[in-house]
């Protein structure tokens, strides 16, 4: 075989790889809204369920997903965000650093399920705040702590250290330095990490069949401690233990193609201000 | 010979973990001259610099022992705030490095941290600049480091967008925002071509006048050209300091002619 077939090959071989990826996610979002597109409606947003969630809409479950993320961006995101920026400026080498680098990879492993149990022994019946929307939510904070932190951690440590030395020179005190220089560089990392755990929490399953979600509500929970619908779990019930399976096939279809355009949609607005910050700062 | 000093050091040792990098410099460094520090690779002329504004405070596993007297006063001493000192000596780096903002920003951004002290009814207070100033703090500094006519037109561009030797004039302007008494200079133009070199010189020489300038440089052609007196270090030790001229005309130490003849790199 000739180099000129040779490149050909592997030239080939590499775009083949890429394309597959491009080629799942068509597939998938072609899948998802053949079957449910014809049920897509603005009934079946803004409607809620009723007999057993054969009928109606899914406006609740729409809401509740609304409300973790939000609780998730909440609490996850500066959590997250400090410290990142105590094991980049203060531990980078301490013995201290390297342990709770070793707590963040071995959290980010841990199966969701355990997160769930967690979650419910902790938040559920410890804390008492029952099977509720802030159980569920910080179940999920602390499921993507470990995204978040490596993420924002990448981000923080990529700030040029001649930046941040010429900011001390100048008699900057070092919190000045990390809210001048050091976090306004690294914000386009940072959101890259919110997309990726908002992502994540916004999917998740599991931990919220132990926390509190509801298979169907005839209100809008009040506050965070009520229990909430949510889309992932919605589509897990209606594709399991619905009455009919056959029939609400449409449903199903609709709920995840609604919770794929959510996260889709998040994922656009942080995708539109970490190109903001990335054309602000100009290296 | 009559001087008036700027910086005296005393015994001052310097080491990184167990590395002996500066072995008791005593060297006394001239108000409004240019001081050049030479010698080769890892002899200890940036550990040096670093000792005068605490920026080896940074650097882990660092100690300094001995005095650096400026003014009269410690800058190691415990009621010494590390912030005051570097806000008196400033310091220039050898890779240009602006920050990624506009060129104003750039050189705002130290006067806007430290504020204005005023004397409000004997209380000496801070507050903000008012715009009015700082427009004047960052157009006479420009001025002063000779970038202002070039980029005047221009001062939201990004101070990244600027060629390599406008950059390190951009940051020798963004420290004589701070208005300090001394300058150091970490091989200013060693990332730089000649005429953006030959640029930085001039200004150099015209800013001993208002400045102490200490300035670390692998050119001996450069310290020759510039500066009033000259260090030479070797393996961590002073070895010999005097006036340029009789530094380079007629040293005094062996080591120090080897060095400035090339014998020993």
């Amino acid at each position: 075989m000739d180099r000129k077939t040779k490149e050909t090959m592997v030239f080939t071989a590499f775009r083949g790889c890429a394309l597959l990826v491009v080629l799942a996610l068509i597939v998938l979002v072609g899948y998802i809204a053949s079957g449910g597109l014809e049920k897509l409606s603005l009934d079946f947003l803004t409607e809620f369920p009723r007999r057993a969630n054969t009928e109606g809409g899914i406006y609740p479950a729409i809401v509740g997903t609304f409300y973790l993320m939000l609780i998730v961006l909440g609490v996850s995101v500066p959590i997250g965000i400090m410290s990142a920026v105590y094991l980049v400026e203060y531990e980078q080498r301490s013995v201290m650093g390297r342990v709770f680098k070793l707590a963040v990879y071995n959290l980010a492993g841990v199966p969701s399920i355990v997160y769930g149990l967690l979650g419910l022994g902790i938040f559920v019946v410890f804390l008492g705040f029952g099977a509720s929307l802030l159980s569920a939510g910080l179940t999920l904070s602390i499921m993507v702590l470990p995204l978040m932190i490596s993420a924002a951690r990448e981000a923080i440590a990529a700030v040029p250290q001649s930046v941040c030395e010429a900011s001390f020179a100048m008699g900057a005190t070092k919190w000045q330095t990390i809210w001048h220089h050091v976090l306004p560089y690294a914000l386009p990392g940072i959101f890259t990490g919110i997309i990726l755990s908002i992502s994540r929490a916004a999917g998740e399953t599991a931990p919220l069949m132990l926390t509190g979600v509801a298979v169907s509500l005839r209100s809008l929970p009040d506050g965070v401690l009520d229990s909430f619908m949510a889309l992932p779990y919605h589509i897990y019930f209606m594709a399991t233990q619905s009455s009919n399976l056959q029939a609400t096939r449409p449903i199903q279809y609709a709920t995840a193609l609604v919770l794929l355009l959510l996260v889709l949609g998040m994922n656009l607005v942080a995708i539109v201000l970490r190109k903001r910050y990335r054309d602000k700062y100009k290296w | 010979m009559n001087m008036t000093t700027a910086i005296h050091t005393e015994d001052l040792h310097v080491f990184f973990e167990k590395n002996h990098a500066l072995k008791g410099v005593n060297m006394d460094i001239e108000k409004n001259g240019i001081t050049s520090v030479i010698g080769p690779s890892g002899c200890g002329k940036s550990t040096f610099i670093r000792c005068i504004n605490r920026m080896n405070d940074l650097i882990p596993g660092c100690s300094v022992k001995g005095k650096v007297m400026v003014d009269g006063q410690d800058v190691n001493s415990d009621d010494v705030d590390v912030v005051d000192v570097r806000r008196r000596i400033g310091m220039v780096f050898q890779k240009p490095n602006p920050f990624p903002k506009s060129i104003y920003e750039n050189v705002a951004y130290a006067p806007r941290l430290h504020g204005v002290l005023e004397d409000k009814g004997g209380k000496m207070r801070r507050r903000r600049h008012t715009k009015q100033e700082m427009d004047r703090i960052v157009e006479h500094s420009l001025r002063r480091a000779a970038l202002w006519e070039e980029v005047k037109d221009r001062l939201e561009k990004s101070g990244t967008s600027l060629s390599g030797g406008q950059q390190q004039r951009l940051c020798i302007a963004r420290t004589l925002a701070i208005d300090p008494e001394i300058i150091l200079f970490d091989e200013p133009c060693s990332a730089l071509d000649p005429i953006a070199t030959a640029k930085i010189e001039d200004l150099l020489v015209d800013l001993k006048k208002d400045y102490t300038v200490v300035i670390v440089t692998h050119s001996m052609q450069q310290a020759a050209r510039i500066s009033d007196r000259t260090a030479f270090f070797y393996l961590g030790d002073l070895i010999e300091m005097g006036e340029t001229k009789q530094i380079f005309e007629r040293p005094g130490e062996e080591l120090t002619e080897q060095y400035i003849t090339g014998r020993m790199g």
